[in-house]
């Protein structure tokens, strides 16, 4: 057996260790990429009686970005059981609570409902911030792509960046400076 | 006595507007400026400064694409827009998004609000574009140095919802409204 193939059948087999920025990240779609290592569906012996599914480390929960509107839009159900006992939480309200619950709702929700679902969610770590335990920390293995380009702010980028940036727009010659 | 009357006032008008329409000049008038203001003593001294248009060497312009500004050309406003050739940023051809600051800063005033269509020169639907994604990207925050000096300027210090991170789909930008399902009924119950 060659080295590459060695290792690939290690990472197979064995349980690594993922982690993920959620920076400016849709929850809602980087859930569908968690998933799929939560479960081991990028391993090629994947099956759902099959329990080969990995660990995945998100961190930065608290800094996920919502698409338009969806922050005052997005309600999320609670019944306690007793009539009258419905509630909707907005989206941002639940994120002040907890800057962890979005993304592990999402990441609960991209999975089918079976009794598995809770097992799997088992190995989802999630820290709002960077500071994660050294125990954690020191497992990870590998780092799963962030699908969203991070924005840049105009007062971050280098002021010689910005002073030899192409020029699209000319004022009109009797333009007053505002 | 009513035709007197009329004939003062249309004299008094006339004097009024030719001496505020008559320009009459050689040269260019005008020049881009800024107005300062400073205190000298007890005087408070506000004068127009000429400067020169800032970065100008580092301008692209794509060839045959019609002038800025409209009154320079008065026969090329006059064709039809299928041979009307193209407002320069439909000439680029550039895939602007909102996160593109360094480009969208360049339609802005100092207080980041987007800077009118007879100044900035474009067609109807890139200045409605252009205006769209710099309200895209003070909302996320990305041009925070570009705002009114009353505002907060860390986008973390905002209120309830405003406070977090969020992004924007640009493909929304030229969407019609989706019916709601009560509206899409109405019109069912229309057709028949
Ligand atoms: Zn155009």
């Amino acid at each position: 057996m060659s080295a590459a193939k060695r290792v690939q059948q290690w990472a197979t087999f064995a349980r690594s260790w993922h982690i993920f920025d959620c920076k400016w990240q849709d929850p809602y779609e980087s859930a569908h990429v968690i998933k799929k290592y939560l479960m081991g569906m990028h391993k090629p012996i994947y099956h759902p009686m099959n329990d080969c599914g990995d660990v995945v480390v998100c961190i930065n929960s608290r800094e996920i970005a919502l698409r338009g509107d969806e922050w005052r839009k997005r309600a999320y159900f609670h019944h306690t059981g007793y009539p009258g006992g419905a509630s909707w939480t907005l989206a941002w309200e639940l994120h002040n609570k907890d800057p962890t619950m979005i993304i592990k709702k999402a990441v609960y929700r991209a999975m089918t409902g079976n009794l598995q679902r809770r097992h799997t969610m088992q190995r989802l770590f999630i820290y709002p911030g960077e500071n994660v335990p050294e125990d954690v920390l020191q497992n990870v293995t590998n780092q799963i792509r962030q699908i969203r380009y991070v924005p840049k702010r105009l007062d971050h980028i280098p002021e010689e960046e910005v002073k030899n940036y192409p020029k699209v727009m000319e004022y009109p010659e009797d333009f007053v400076v505002k | 006595m009513a035709g007197l009357v009329r004939l003062g006032y249309s004299l008094a008008k006339k004097s009024i507007l030719s001496t505020t329409t008559r320009v009459i000049s050689t040269t260019n008038q005008l020049n881009i400026k800024e107005i300062r203001e400073r205190t000298e003593g007890t005087n408070l001294v506000i004068e127009g400064v000429t400067l020169p248009s800032p970065r100008t060497e580092l301008l692209v312009r794509p060839p045959n694409v019609t002038p800025p500004l409209p009154n320079i050309d008065l026969s090329l406003t006059k064709l039809p827009s299928s041979e009307k050739p193209p407002c320069y940023m439909c000439a680029l051809g550039l895939d602007v998004k909102h996160t593109d600051v360094l480009i969208l800063s360049q339609f802005v005033r100092s207080d980041g609000c987007m800077l009118p269509k007879r100044i900035t020169g474009l067609c109807k639907r890139q200045q409605k574009k252009i205006g769209k994604m710099v309200s895209m990207a003070q909302k996320a925050g990305l041009m925070i140095n570009l705002t009114p000096s009353n505002s907060k300027k860390d986008p973390t210090k905002r209120k309830d919802y405003k406070k977090f991170n969020t992004y924007f789909d640009e493909t929304t930008i030229f969407k019609k409204r989706e019916m709601r399902w009560t509206e899409r009924f109405k019109f069912r119950a229309n057709a028949k």
